[in-house]
Order: C-alpha cells, then structure tokens, then sequence
C-alpha cells in the first residue's frame, strides 16, 4: 500500500511534465487544426543546446534552462515557417507530414553535432529528500511539480485576462470570424506555436534535469508522451492534457514498479487503445468547444 | 466612399462575380440583392478579402483595398457579418467585442504590453455597444448561451466594435421572423446614424426596400439593375430574373 502510494506521488510529478507536453501539443492543435509531430524534436534541439552550454562553459542551471528555451523556441519558429505558415488552409496532413520529415532532420541534425550515445545534463544538486512520513519525494519531482502548476497558472491568467489570450482563443473558436474582427492570424498562430515551444522546453529542461543524463531519443520520446497524454486527456481541451498527463504519470509509475520497465511500455500503449475505446472523446470529456467536433471531422 | 471597379471572381469556369462596379456612397443604406447564386455573397468576401478576385478593384475612400488581408481590411474600415452567425462562444460577450475592439491595433510598434494589458472589457465603449444592443446584462455569459437573436445583436455589435467605416449585412434577417424585420429596419437605422455606412445584403424585401436609400440587384454574377428601391421595382430585368420568367430566364442565361 505504501509502495502504491510512493508510486502515485513519483507518477504525479512525472505526469506534471507529461502534462506540459501534452498542453503544448494541445495549444499547437486548437489553434492550427493539426499536430505538430516536429514538436518533440524541437525541445530534442534546446535540450542539446542547454546540454553543449553546460559541457562547453560549465554553465549553471539558470543559463542552461535559457539556452533550452530558446533552442526549443528558434527551433519551433523554423517548424512553424516551413510545415504551418507555409502550408495554407485544409492541408492538414500535408502540415502533418511534413513536421514528420522535418522531425527527422532536427533529430539528424542533432545526433551529427553530438554523436554520443548519451550527454551529461546539470542536474538539482544539493537539495535534500524530503520525507513525508513513510514516504519519500526527490526534491527534483517537487520541482518539477511545482514549476507546472506555476506554469499551468500562468497560461490560464494568459488565456482568460489578456488580449493576446483572447485572440489566440478566438482563432481556435473561429477563425474566419477572427479574421474578420482584425485579428492577425499569421502572427497570433506563430506566437502559439513559440508559447507552446516554450511550455515544451520547460518540460524538456525539468525532464533532463531530473534524469542528468539525455539522448537523442529524447525527441521522439517527447512527442510520444505528448501525443499520448493528449490522447487519453481528449484532444484539444486544455484540462484534458492536464488530466491525461497525469494519468499517464501514474500508470506509468504503477507499471514500472509491479511489472518492470517493459511492462510499463506495453501498459502506456494498452492504456492509450482503453482510452480511445471507452472514452473516445477523452478523459475531459465533452466538457469544451468545437476544437473536439472538428478534431472529429478532421481525423 | 466604397467603390468596386469590374471586379470578378471566377471558380473555375463557373463566373460568381462578372464585372461587377458600384459605388456606395458615404453614410447610406445600400441594398445589394438578387436570387440565390447570383453572386450576392462571393461579392461580399471580395470586399472582406476571403477571395482574390480575379480581376478589378475594391478601394475605400481612394485606398486600394484589392491586395490587402482581411484583418487589414478590418483596420481600414470594413466589418462584416456573417449569414451564419460566428461568433466565439467560448468568450463571453464583452471579450467578443474587446477582441474585435482592440484587433487591428497589433501592428503597432511594442505591441506585447498592449497585448498583455487585462480588463479592457470593462471600457466606457464597450459598456456603450452594450447598451446599444441591449446586451449589458449578459455581458459576462459566454457568448454560446445567448439566445439566436442575442447572438445576432451580439454578431452586428462586434462588427461595430472594430469601429468601421463600413459595415457589410450578410442577411442579417435569415432565421428572423416578420416582427424581428421590423426592429431590425430600425437597428440599421440606428447604426447608419452612428455615421457607418451600410451594404446591406438580404432576401427579406420588404426590409431591404423599406430602408435602403439605393439598390443594386446581381444576377448570374452581373449587376443588372442600379437605383432607388421604386426604379429597380420597376425594372423588368429585375421582375424577370425575380419572377422567373422563362423566356427572359433563357435570354439571361445565354447573354
């Protein structure tokens, strides 16, 4: 029971930077109708950048956590200009399919500058465990959890109160009538896209820096958790993504304890194929907008 | 004031638009009308920028509209509704004209402080559109929950918002009964005197001849009949087309 408990607690700050990735995804999709599949590789990119800072200068945490946001944002900006704003209107899958290839290439690009199979990344040093009782809570998962809910805040207060805000919420209520308003649909789609890549760098940064080691995979392997956690959440609601990331925290951790680490792959996929057949419209169920009927439409 | 020269849209081979001019002139009531499909809705998004056309102009006031984007059009002078009404249901009432208020207003220089300034749905304009439409004591429900004649007053108010020089009626009376005409000829009334000049696009005739200072009537993408609503009533071209009379139908479709 102690065991179960433990592994909610570790689940639940994994599933908070799952969450993020996934609120990343969900950002890029309610506003331009499509997945961004380069979405993982771009937070790949400012996580080496993040990583080279601190080999080559032994930078601290603080200019390793910049250098990552921005490798994943300038990242993300060369996504948006080549597979979004390039690709106009219903081309849904074109964009799709070409966030696919220039996944690749990032990722490519990335294990050309750094061949090794793995790269030190600075890590928390010199917090202390925290116990709480019998149970027990790595000072870096508190972060980690910490830093998500600030962020998860921040975006609401984004959302709801600024203008900025407004208009990204009306491009994905309507974009027509948002054009017609005189909301500037290129640039609010592309300050989207970078807002997500920032969420996603700081989800990468946490992620790495909990680990203290990275490898290229960690690019496919963002956008997986991302897709996944988004999923299972109901695609394009915000809180879904929360609730998805979360969730697939906790399952994850459970699975990692009682049935190993292979065990936890095969459950986060049986996971995802009990999510889209009992609860095809997500664990948020119907509780937004039109994002989900034309999510429906479009897929 | 708006002027559309030769102006053309042509999908594939089918002629939407077919060289259609006119000119509005600064603070009337213009009635834009003609049977289905003759072009009367195309025209309209030539005007906002959803189409490029395929040939001629669109100018407001000597300005060259034609190249422009359609959120560029919304900060020189042109709202629109829309036949379907579209609004942001997610937002509540007062965002939807605070975003529309506040749109074109990005291409400023240092837009990001603007951009992140909160509570602007509480201005003095904002509460005036309101009262105007007699929305203010819904201004805090999301726009989703208003009533369908709510959401037109709330559709007209946020094309009034981004404070227009012209504002385009895409049938503002479908779904409206008989009654609901009637206030409706005196909404648009009402904004024309707030200084807007309207083109007002409609099926319902007797609104669109009871208010409209002039007239022009579309057929087949070709304007076929100009004037004050008593001469286009009187054009036969104009009954033919309406009516429906077959052998004026033939001349008209191999013209």
């Amino acid at each position: 029971m102690i065991d179960f408990v433990q592994n909610t607690l570790d689940g639940l700050a994994i599933g908070s930077a799952y969450g993020l990735l996934a609120l990343g995804f969900t950002l890029i999709f309610g506003v331009m109708r499509r997945l961004n599949m380069a979405f993982g590789p771009s937070i790949l990119v400012g996580i080496f950048a993040g990583a080279w800072l601190h080999s080559h200068w032994s930078a601290g945490m603080i200019p390793v956590f910049l250098a990552t946001l921005a490798g994943a944002v300038i990242a993300s900006a060369y996504v948006e200009r080549l597979s979004f704003a390039a690709i106009r209107g219903d081309a849904a899958l074109a964009s799709m399919a070409s966030s696919f290839a220039l996944w690749m290439q990032l990722e490519e690009a990335v294990a050309r500058v750094f061949p090794q199979r793995t790269y030190a990344f600075p890590t928390f040093e010199g917090l202390p465990m925290l116990e709480l009782g019998p149970l027990f809570l790595r000072p870096e998962y508190l972060v980690m959890f910490l830093t998500a809910a600030a962020l998860v805040a921040g975006l609401q207060v984004i959302l709801t109160r600024t203008l900025f805000g407004l208009h990204l919420r009306t491009l994905s209520d309507n974009r027509e009538a948002a054009r017609v308003s005189g909301v500037n649909v290129a640039q609010v789609a592309l300050l989207t896209f970078l807002l997500a890549a920032a969420i996603g760098g700081v989800a990468g940064f946490l992620i790495a820096a909990t680990d203290g080691q990275i490898s290229t995979k960690l690019g496919m392997w963002a956008t997986m958790k991302g897709l996944i956690a988004m999923v299972i959440g109901g695609l394009g609601s915000m809180r879904g993504a929360l609730i998805g990331g979360l969730a697939l925290g906790v399952v994850e951790a459970q699975a990692q304890w009682y049935l190993g680490a292979s065990g936890r792959e095969i459950t986060t996929f049986a996971l995802l194929f009990v999510a889209l057949i009992l609860l095809p419209v997500g664990l948020a169920g119907g509780a937004e907008t039109g994002a989900r009927a034309e999510a429906g439409r479009r897929l | 004031m708006l002027t559309l020269e030769n102006l053309s849209k042509h999908f594939g081979g089918v002629h939407a638009v077919d060289g259609v001019s006119l000119t509005i002139h600064e603070g009337e009531i213009f009635g834009l009308i003609g049977p289905n499909g003759s072009g009367k809705s195309t025209t309209v998004n030539l005007i906002t920028g959803l189409y490029a056309p395929t040939t001629g102009t669109v100018t407001l006031d000597g300005y060259d509209l034609t190249a422009m984007a359609q959120h560029e059009r919304t900060a020189m002078g042109v709202a629109r509704t829309f036949q379907n009404i579209r609004l942001f249901g997610n937002l509540t009432v007062a965002q939807n004209l605070w975003v529309a208020q506040n749109g074109h207003e990005q291409r400023r220089a240092h837009f990001l402080p603007r951009w992140f300034k909160a509570g602007g749905e509480h201005s003095p304009d904002i509460d005036e559109l309101l009262k105007f439409s007699r929305l203010h004591s819904k201004r805090d429900l999301p726009a989703s929950a208003l009533s369908f004649g709510e959401m037109r007053r709330l559709e007209m108010a946020r094309a009034l918002a981004s404070n227009p020089r012209v504002l385009l009626l895409d049938e503002p009376a479908a779904g409206a009964s008989l009654e609901d005409g009637q206030l409706l000829a005196e909404r648009i009334r009402d904004v024309r005197d707030r200084g807007v000049t309207v083109l007002l696009i409609e099926h319902m005739m007797e609104l669109v001849m009871g208010i409209s200072d002039r007239i022009a009537v579309l057929n087949f993408g070709r304007k076929i009949a100009e004037g004050s609503p008593a001469e286009v009533q009187a054009n036969s071209d104009v009954r033919a087309a309406y009516l429906g009379s077959k052998h004026k139908d033939e001349e008209l479709i191999h013209a």
